[in-house]
């Protein structure tokens, strides 16, 4: 009986001229969003692995110098495209593409596509993500807004009542046929995408990659799956088509557009963020202060002159058999870099609080947690880029304790003029970054996931429940 | 004799309103039962009652020998109701509606048999793969005759079926109802078309404010008679 009701749904809506317009329409703009962030993609990821191949070349080419030169001519870290972030381009498009990295300072990232850009682009990009997230809910709606409301309407839900069917089958029955039909319409989708992706042959398909597509899949289809089912239980409670489509579409507008904006604006209210500047200087204060500020760089350095002395048993420094001046470069990295990792956690700490309260929201909105998890799936939400940020401080330190370590070692006490054969910075490792695997982001978002699999679950199991408790004739 | 459809005592009413006032009646198979009276007279009170949409405030209603208000799932399987208006899913074709109609009912047909079936009812064969989005009235009401051939019932209950008809398809109707009387089937219908009940009916009944006040036999009198008889009792 459910199954002849799914059949009747499927050839309905295939039938339904209307339907197969919008069904066609968003194919299209899917297969478009993929193959334009493909393009992206790989034009993105040319671009950056060359400028991070010219600069460094550029640190490795430098003829004889003396290293802390080379500290203060520095590298730049790129932030290479995450592979997957073409489905997903997150704040990809909003947050820095490259750090300078240089001695004593920390620098932050800059060059995001949108500083790069016209305005036009702050409006949104076309995104699988976009399409998947916003505009196949909107599907889901028109397709299955009166699915009961017009059978209401015109009275054939009496037909199916009268041959001794429940409300709970024929919502089974219908919630089966519209699943069949957002098939048809997601897996041709799915697989032009899967033939450009391999037509790209950028991508690296390996586990990791195989392993995010298949969570993708599954966490988009709980998605449309809660999206379906309201929509049908939506429709079972109203008694007209009009006041279901309008109830649907608030639901929409408060879900996907509302619900999103207030709480990143009460994030930000409730856990401010530092300025930049503000955050600089403060950094640059406990540095030259002491953190506690009882600890002066000028005491710092007097303790370190009378341990050194002390422990090489000598009376000045000159006579020391390191170059204290590295020495005291070493330790002043060290000290700023300590206070700046303290800092820039609090920071990456006060944005996750911000927006924790997003990601708690999913609970009760779902497409605030598909949103969370869709980024860190994609690789392009604040935790990946925090991610990248370390990894390329934490490069800059070691790049520069390098060299403050080759000037403790090479050159004479207060040697200017000393330059460094070529071959000390030819050999020195380049900058690196290796995405984290798939498990950094199932960590990082718990909570929407949690969020997405309750909704999932609960509507599962009491989707026959809630029909004949809202069920009105 | 058994009886496929039976009233006993059967009443309803709506607080102090007595819908339908205790009424007796039996159909054996093959008897077509009309029921004659004004709007609210409580014609698809009764219907009602015999399909299990309402349940009765006192006596019982019986299909096939079992209670309708204790087994309002079970007599659907020997009852066929076609209403005033047959609905049907207008992006399906005849053929499509029959097949989703008997599936419900439990029965499986292959394309064959649905087309025969709907031809029994007198649907047009060129109909039979058309949207019955653009379908009349007296098509619709063939597929849903198809669908009570379909499902085998026992007992087809009729809500003014013949109202909003041409005169043409009112015979095709007629002549259809007496086909199906002869194979056995029991019909009972509410019906303002007085000359189509003396022509079609075995049994004819008529009905005023609830109450069943005259029953009797189709040749017992001719329309004009009959339609004489029933004025009468509206006049009083």
């Amino acid at each position: 009986m459910i199954r002849t009701i799914s059949q009747k749904e499927v050839t309905s809506v295939l039938r339904d001229k209307r339907f197969v317009l919008i069904g066609v329409i968003v194919v299209l703009l899917l297969v478009a969003a993929v193959i334009t962030g493909i393009i992206s993609y790989k034009q993105l990821s040319a671009e950056r692995t060359i400028a991070q191949q010219e600069a460094s070349n550029d640190f490795k080419d430098q003829p004889a110098r003396h290293p802390h030169r080379m500290a203060h001519y520095g590298s730049y870290a790129f932030r290479p495209k995450s592979s997957f972030s073409f489905f997903d381009f997150g704040l990809d498009s909003y947050t820095g593409t490259m750090v300078y990295l240089e001695a004593h300072q920390q620098n932050s990232s800059n060059f995001s596509t949108v500083q790069q850009s016209g305005s036009l682009l702050r409006f949104g990009e076309l995104t699988v993500a976009f399409v998947l997230q916003w505009l196949i809910p909107l599907l889901i709606i028109f397709l299955s807004f009166n699915t009961f409301t017009q059978e209401k309407e015109d009275a054939t839900i009496k037909n199916l009542l009268s041959q001794g069917m429940t409300v709970g089958e024929i919502a089974l029955g219908k919630l089966h046929g519209y699943l069949k039909v957002l098939t048809l319409i997601l897996v041709p989708a799915l697989l032009a995408t899967f033939v450009f992706m391999f037509l790209a042959n950028d991508l690296k398909f390996n586990g990791d990659f195989l392993l995010r597509l298949a969570l993708f899949v599954a966490a988009y289809s709980i998605y449309f799956f809660i999206f379906l089912a309201l929509c049908i239980l939506v429709s079972a409670f109203n008694q007209y088509s009009r006041t279901a489509l309008i109830s649907l579409l608030a639901i929409w507008i408060f879900c996907c557009i509302l619900l999103p904006k207030i709480t990143a604006n009460m994030g930000s209210l409730l856990f401010p963020a530092p300025v930049k500047a503000e955050m600089d200087a403060l950094v640059h204060h406990a540095a030259s202060k002491g953190i506690d500020g009882h600890n002066p760089q000028d005491k710092r350095r007097a303790d370190l002159t009378k341990k050194l002395l002390a422990k090489y048993k000598v009376d000045s420094v000159s006579q020391l058999p390191v170059n204290i001046d590295g020495v005291i470069m070493a330790e002043g990295e060290a000290y700023s870099s300590r206070v700046y990792a303290e800092e820039f956690d609090k920071l990456a700490d006060t944005f996750r609080k911000q927006s924790s309260i997003s990601e708690w929201a999913g609970f009760v909105n779902p497409f605030q947690a598909i949103r969370y998890i869709s980024m860190g799936l994609a690789g392009t939400d604040a935790a990946h880029y925090v991610h990248f940020l370390k990894a390329a401080e934490a490069y800059r330190y070691q790049l520069t304790q390098h060299l403050n370590h080759l000037q403790a070692s090479k050159l004479k006490y207060h040697d200017k003029d000393t330059r460094l054969d070529s071959s000390h910075w030819k050999n020195y490792p380049e900058f690196e970054y290796r995405q984290p695997p798939v498990t950094f982001a199932l960590s990082r978002h718990w909570i929407s996931i949690a969020a997405l699999l309750t909704w999932g679950i609960l509507l599962l199991s009491l989707f026959r429940y809630l029909i004949s408790r809202l069920f009105k004739p | 004799m058994e009886f496929v459809l039976e009233a006993r005592g059967l009443c309803k009413s709506y607080l102090e309103n007595r819908a339908l006032k205790p009424l007796n009646l039996s159909l054996q198979q093959g008897e077509i039962f009309s029921l004659l009276g004004p709007n609210g007279a409580g014609k698809s009170t009764t219907i009602n009652l015999f399909l299990g949409f309402i349940k009765p405030s006192s006596g019982a209603a019986y299909i096939n020998g079992i209670e309708v208000a204790r087994n309002p799932v079970e007599i659907k399987r020997y009852l066929a109701y076609i209403p005033e208006q047959v609905v049907l899913y207008p992006n399906l074709t005849g053929l499509e509606n029959l097949s989703l109609l008997s599936c419900l009912a439990g029965y499986r047909y292959n394309k064959q048999e649905l087309r025969g079936l709907l031809m029994k009812a007198g649907l047009q064969s060129e109909a039979i793969d058309r949207y019955t989005g653009g379908y009349s009235k007296g098509m619709r009401q063939k597929v849903g005759i198809a669908g009570a051939l379909a499902k085998k019932a026992k007992v087809l209950l009729l809500d003014e079926p013949t109202s909003g008809l041409d005169p043409k398809a009112s015979n095709e109707f007629s002549v259809l109802l007496q086909q199906l009387s002869e194979e056995g089937t029991a019909v009972f219908m509410a019906t303002h078309d007085i000359f189509r009940a003396r022509e079609v009916s075995t049994r004819i009944g008529i009905m005023k404010a609830g109450e069943l006040v005259h029953e009797l036999r189709s040749g017992d009198m001719d329309a004009n008679e009959l339609e004489k008889l029933y004025l009468n009792y509206m006049h009083d």
